[in-house]
């Protein structure tokens, strides 16, 4: 565990947990003050501009950016529920940023301070145990922005694994993309929604009760579409089996 | 080839409605990816040659002109003939000349994408030859009329019945259901070709710079009797192929066939260096290389430059989603999945195929699998910026992002809008999610329930705990 005293984090709640599962914000709270996380809610943030800079209208994710990098503190973590928002700070932001060195510099800067939660509480805090009593057979969906832009995988997992309630299971081709990518959803509605079944085949087969990410978008669009025919899986985000909450957040729930 | 880039939505819809060709899909990319993954677990110095291939094909590109002098240098020494095309219709006025002046009327071709990209075989058989495809993939999908959906299968979308129809249809034999039988029924057929032939068409996986060699990397006998049985051998190459030594090409014949299909080694590595010598049993009397630059020179100078390390495994393919689910022709040109995605706006053009950049999750497979580490989702992201500054992005786009960022620079704007979407969100919904998002949402919740926002906010939630009031 790290030295005693307080560590002052910054959440970043991201647009989307904001706006449609603000449970996820207030578990992730829940957890990090667990942990000893003197937490401070910048009430100035919006979006990290995401969305933008995926469909290349830089200039307005600029914009977006340039906000979000004067909303946190210059100091302390920044930690989000998040693992696509994570990485758009961290490697979206120096690329939108590199013909201007002074904000890039300060991009850099805040890209260091960025963990998501399941990395934070793991790599940063040393949590082995997450106390929390959440029960039920859980699977896990490793959202590619997680996995392949931070390299958090065995994060989640160990954190899952050391919940005593929770019977973990791996579903097949975990690490393979749900189908939502944000405006990719919108512009081939029809190519993601064959890669969602793919996904949701997978979750099925594991025979889980609930189905869990570190992105609220991956979880939104799997439980859309369970929701849509009726599955009895739930989708909850991993903030939330961490808190130890048994209702989920699924448009499914 | 026509260019169909743009119509990728389109050309998906139909894709994803094709049983066949789904099945096809899932048995063969499926196969190769977990053989691939096996390969490279089993390679200790995976990532160690990886990483030394990424290294030699940089510096091949920062280099290129004067690999690319040395090169032509050893094959002209060889007794090969180097032609060099700028664009697709000089490489096929070249190749149709070539055919006229050796008296060719006959061609056996090998597979090659590059021959695919300038329309080599109109080029050849608008100067009078007959040009038989002679890869199994390659030859059935000629009897078809079809063109390539994958770069090392292009058969791939096809099944073994459809393959027995074709065989019944155009060469006369028997149905049959067995995989060795119509073999057989293609290798009787090709082997009087090739007997017959004036010229050998091929490709090139690698061109070797210190020795002026074409290596052609195989894994049937085609290749090796097209180059070798003929009295005339063309190679149609890539000017981005070369590679600096011989002493190079260990390195990229680990990687090619394992990032492939998972193969240690393909079933054959031909090095074709120059012309039938003296008391050599077998070899062309007369080689021909024509490199093509068609707009390669034009990407080099370019923050692009990085594609041009690609040398065409398909792993790329075989792991992306995308190409997974809808197949290697609805992406419309030669190249299709991620490497096509980028691949074909930058020498096709951007307006021409700028929905191909969209055709992604940005999932990061493919940058996974690369064997050269070309930074495809960086690519995919680049192209869509670009296509905003060539003003190929709709009004309502631009407009929705102009709206949208003008909304998430102010938080109490967004807190507003938040606070109304409550409201209507929970009347509407009572609860549960949304059936049906007005366009261009629509297509999400075709098939999919959208939440409905929450009656309130994290933001109004933390300014309640804390006591801060409005």
């Amino acid at each position: 565990m790290r030295a005693e005293g307080p560590i002052p984090v910054s959440l970043f709640f991201t647009c989307l947990a904001d706006a449609f599962s603000p449970g996820v914000c207030s578990a992730t709270v829940e957890v990090l003050e667990r942990f000893g996380a003197t937490v401070n809610v910048p009430l100035s943030q919006t979006c990290c501009g995401q969305p933008a800079f995926n469909s290349g209208n830089r200039k307005e994710a600029r914009a977006m950016a340039r906000k979000f990098l004067l909303s946190f503190p210059d100091d302390g973590y920044i930690v989000t529920p998040s693992g696509s928002c994570a990485t758009m700070v961290k490697h979206g932001y120096p690329a939108l940023f590199r013909d201007e060195p002074r904000t890039l510099a300060r991009a850099r800067a805040v890209g260091e301070r960025i963990h998501e939660l399941s990395g934070f509480l793991v790599d940063v805090l040393g949590v082995t145990d997450p106390k929390s009593d959440f029960s039920g057979k859980v699977t896990y969906h490793d959202s590619c922005h997680l996995r392949r832009g931070l390299g958090v995988a065995e994060q989640p997992r160990k954190l899952l694994r050391a919940i005593p309630g929770v019977e973990f299971v791996e579903m097949e081709e975990s690490d393979r993309c749900c189908g939502f990518g944000g405006v990719f959803s919108i512009k081939y509605p029809q190519i993601s929604c064959r890669m969602t079944e793919r996904k949701v085949e997978r979750i099925l087969a594991t025979g889980a009760s609930y189905v869990t990410a570190g992105d609220l978008g991956c979880l939104l669009n799997i439980g859309g579409l369970m929701s849509r025919i009726g599955y009895p899986v739930k989708t909850i985000h991993l903030a939330e089996i961490l808190a130890g909450k048994t209702a989920a957040t699924s448009v499914a729930g | 080839m026509e260019l169909t880039a743009n119509a990728f939505g389109r050309n998906a819809r139909k894709a994803l409605l094709d049983k066949t060709l789904q099945e096809a899909l899932g048995r063969t990319t499926g196969r190769f990816l977990a053989h691939r993954d096996a390969a490279a677990a089993a390679f200790p110095e995976f990532e160690a040659t990886r990483e030394r291939a990424s290294r030699i094909k940089r510096d091949v590109l920062d280099h290129l002109d004067t690999y690319l002098a040395r090169f032509i240098e050893e094959a002209e020494k060889r007794g090969t003939i180097v032609h060099v095309a700028r664009d697709a219709g000089q490489a096929r006025e070249i190749a149709a000349r070539i055919a006229r002046d050796e008296g060719v009327t006959l061609a056996v071709k090998s597979k090659s994408m590059a021959a695919e990209e300038v329309s080599l075989n109109e080029a050849l058989e608008g100067a009078g030859v007959t040009v038989v495809e002679s890869d199994l993939g390659e030859f059935i999908i000629q009897l078809a009329g079809e063109a390539p959906s994958h770069i090392i299968a292009p058969a791939v979308h096809k099944t073994r019945e459809q393959v027995s129809r074709l065989f019944e249809r155009h060469l006369g034999e028997p149905r049959t259901d067995s995989i060795p039988e119509l073999v057989g029924m293609a290798r009787r057929h090709l082997r009087a070709k090739f007997l017959s032939a004036g010229m050998g068409v091929s490709g090139g996986n690698f061109l070797v710079a210190d020795t002026g060699s074409v290596v052609l990397v195989t894994n049937e006998g085609n290749g090796r009797m097209g180059t070798a049985l003929p009295r005339v051998h063309l190679a149609v190459v890539g000017i981005e192929k070369v590679i600096p030594r011989m002493a190079d090409l260990p390195t990229f014949l680990r990687l090619l066939p394992r990032s492939a299909s998972g193969q240690t080694i393909s079933s054959y590595v031909s090095i074709v260096t120059g012309t039938r010598r003296a008391g050599d049993p077998e070899g062309p009397e007369r080689m021909h290389i024509l490199l093509l630059d068609c707009g390669r020179s034009a990407i080099l100078e370019g923050k692009y430059r990085e594609i041009l390390k690609c040398i065409r495994c398909a792993a790329c393919l075989n792991t992306c989603p995308v190409y997974q689910s809808v197949g290697g022709h609805a992406y419309g040109w030669v190249y299709s999945g991620p490497i096509g995605a980028v691949l074909t706006p930058l020498l096709v053009g951007l307006p021409e195929a700028a929905a191909l950049p969209d055709a992604s999750t940005l999932c990061g497979a493919c940058a996974d699998v690369c064997p050269v580490k070309i930074p495809l989702p960086d690519f995919l992201l680049e192209l869509r910026s670009d296509a905003r500054d060539q003003g190929l992005k709709t009004p309502g786009e631009i407009a929705a992002m102009k709206g949208y960022a003008g909304v998430m620079k102010r938080a109490g704007l967004l807190e507003a809008i938040e606070r109304i979407g409550g409201v209507l969100g929970q009347f509407f919904t009572k609860g549960k999610g949304i059936g049906g998002l007005p366009y261009p949402f629509s297509g999400w919740t075709e098939r999919r329930d959208f939440p409905a926002p929450a009656a309130q906010p994290f933001r109004k939630l933390w300014k309640i705990r804390r006591g801060v009031t409005r």
